[in-house]
C-alpha cells in the first residue's frame, strides 16, 4: 500500500465517522419523536389459542427501510472480525432499522384509521454488498409487516 | 388489562460505548497481535528456508532466472574477469555454498544483485560508473556476502509466508485491514533488510581486506554516487540503492569496524583490466 492510498483511506475514515454519525445522531432523534407520536397505537401480538379481538376491518400494513453502512462502521467491524465479540458500530445500524421499519408501518396503519396492529413480524437481508472478498459497502433492508384493525 | 402508554427505553439493543474508543481498543489489539503475528512469522521462514537444500535451492535460482535475465550479455570476456575477480574474494577456508554464476545485463542503470541458487546479475552501468577494481570488488563480495549468509533464499521464504497470511486475512474480512498489515510487514521487512545490508557490508570489507591488504579505493564509489544523487546528475542510480541504508551511514558504520579490527583503510588502487 504506498502513502497516497493511505491517505485516501484515512480521509474516508474520518468522513464516514463525521458524517455517519451526525446522520446517526439526526436519524434517532426523528425516531424518538416519531416514536413518541405514535405511542397510543399499541402493536400487540395474539398467541394461537386467545381470542382475537373484535373488529371490523383489517389490513397487512408493511414498513421496509434500507440502511448502508458507513466506511468507518465497515471498518471497525472487519477489525472486529479478527479478534471477536460485540460489533457495537452494527448493532445501532439494526436498532435504527428495525425501529424505522416499523414507525413506517405503523405510520401507514394509523393513517389508514387503525387502533392497533397486531402480530407484528419482523425480517432483515442484507442487500448491495456480496460476500466474500470484496470492497462494496453492505446495506440491510429490515422488513417489518402487521395486521392494523379497526 | 388497560393499555398504558409509555416512553420506549433507549439502550436496550445497543451497547453503549462511543464509536472511537471502541475504534481505538480494536486497533490496540490488532496492531499488538500483529506485531508478535510478524516477528513469529519471520522466525518461521527463517527456520522453513534453513531446510532447504542446496540443489533446492539451485532448482528455485533457476525457475527465477527465466524471470529476470532480460538483455542478458552471453561469451563476453568481461564475464570471465569478473567469475574469477568473485572466485578470489572468498577466505581460503570459505566454502562457497553453491556454484556461482555471472549474469551480465545490457542496462544503462546503476545495479548489482544476488538471486537464489548463487545467480549474480551486474549491469553494464556499474561497470562502467566503478573506477578501480577495488570499487567493483567490493560489490562482488557485497553480493557474495548476501548469498553466503543465505539472504536471498530466506527473503523467498519471508515473502511467501508473509503473501500467504495477507490472502488467508483478505479472505476472512472484505476490508482494509490487510492494507495496514501490509503496511505493517513493509516497515518491518524494511528493518530486517537493513540488518542484511550491514551483515553484507561487513563481509564485504573483510574479504576487500584480505584480498587486497587494505580497504583503500571501496568507498569512494559511494561517496561519487550520494554526490551524484545530491546534485541530480545520475537520475537512474536505480532501486539497488534505495533499498540499501544511506551511503553515509554505511561508510561511518564500515569505518568504524575498520578502526576496531585495526584495518588499514588507504592503499593503492588496482586498475580494472578488460573493460
Amino acid at each position: 500500500m504506498d502513502v497516497s492510498s493511505f491517505y485516501i483511506f484515512l480521509l474516508l475514515l474520518i468522513l464516514g465517522y463525521a458524517i455517519g454519525s451526525y446522520l446517526e445522531r439526526r436519524h434517532y432523534k426523528s425516531i424518538q419523536q416519531r416514536e413518541h407520536e405514535t405511542l397510543h397505537v399499541p402493536i400487540i401480538t395474539i398467541g394461537a389459542k386467545q381470542a382475537m379481538p373484535n373488529a371490523e376491518e383489517a389490513q397487512l400494513f408493511v414498513g421496509t427501510v434500507v440502511i448502508s453502512v458507513d466506511y468507518f462502521k465497515r471498518f471497525s467491524a472487519a477489525l472486529r472480525n479478527l479478534v471477536g465479540g460485540r460489533i457495537t458500530v452494527y448493532e445501532t445500524l439494526l436498532d435504527r432499522g428495525r425501529r424505522e421499519a416499523l414507525l413506517r408501518m405503523k405510520i401507514e396503519a394509523i393513517e389508514w384509521g387503525a387502533d392497533k396492529v397486531m402480530n407484528v413480524r419482523i425480517e432483515t437481508a442484507t442487500i448491495g454488498g456480496r460476500s466474500g472478498n470484496n470492497n462494496s459497502l453492505g446495506s440491510i433492508e429490515v422488513i417489518a409487516y402487521g395486521t392494523g384493525i379497526k | 388489562m388497560k393499555f398504558i402508554h409509555k416512553k420506549i427505553p433507549e439502550d436496550i439493543n445497543i451497547t453503549k460505548r462511543h464509536p472511537l474508543s471502541n475504534l481505538a481498543h480494536l486497533l490496540g489489539m490488532v496492531i499488538i497481535i500483529g506485531v508478535i503475528g510478524f516477528v513469529l512469522l519471520g522466525v518461521t521462514a527463517d527456520l522453513i528456508s534453513r531446510w532447504i537444500s542446496p540443489e533446492m535451492e539451485a532448482k528455485i535460482g533457476n525457475s527465477l532466472l527465466t524471470m529476470v535475465s532480460d538483455n542478458e550479455i552471453k561469451d563476453d570476456k568481461r564475464i570471465k574477469y569478473l567469475t574469477e575477480l568473485i572466485y578470489s574474494l572468498p577466505k581460503k577456508d570459505e566454502e562457497i555454498r553453491l556454484p556461482l554464476k555471472l549474469h551480465l545485463i545490457e542496462s544503462d542503470v546503476v545495479n548489482a544483485f544476488v538471486i537464489a541458487g548463487g545467480h549474480i546479475f551486474i549491469h553494464t552501468a556499474l561497470l562502467k560508473t566503478v573506477e578501480s577494481e577495488n570499487e567493483l570488488a567490493f560489490v562482488l563480495a557485497h553480493e557474495l556476502g548476501h548469498f553466503q549468509e543465505r539472504h536471498p533464499i530466506n527473503g523467498l521464504g519471508r515473502g511467501i509466508i508473509f503473501m500467504l497470511v495477507a490472502n488467508i486475512l483478505n479472505f476472512g474480512t472484505h476490508v482494509n485491514v490487510p492494507d495496514i498489515l501490509s503496511l505493517g510487514s513493509e516497515l518491518y521487512l524494511m528493518n530486517y533488510s537493513r540488518k542484511q545490508e550491514t551483515a553484507a557490508d561487513l563481509y564485504a570489507l573483510e574479504r576487500i581486506i584480505n584480498r587486497y591488504g587494505h580497504g583503500g579505493h571501496t568507498m569512494q564509489f559511494f561517496k561519487r554516487l550520494e554526490k551524484d544523487e545530491a546534485e541530480g546528475n545520475l537520475v537512474k542510480v536505480s532501486e539497488y540503492f534505495s533499498t540499501h541504508p544511506r551511503s553515509k551511514e554505511r561508510i561511518e558504520r564500515l569505518m568504524l569496524e575498520a578502526e576496531k579490527q585495526t584495518w588499514k583503510m588507504q592503499g593503492d588502487a588496482t586498475s580494472v583490466s578488460n573493460i
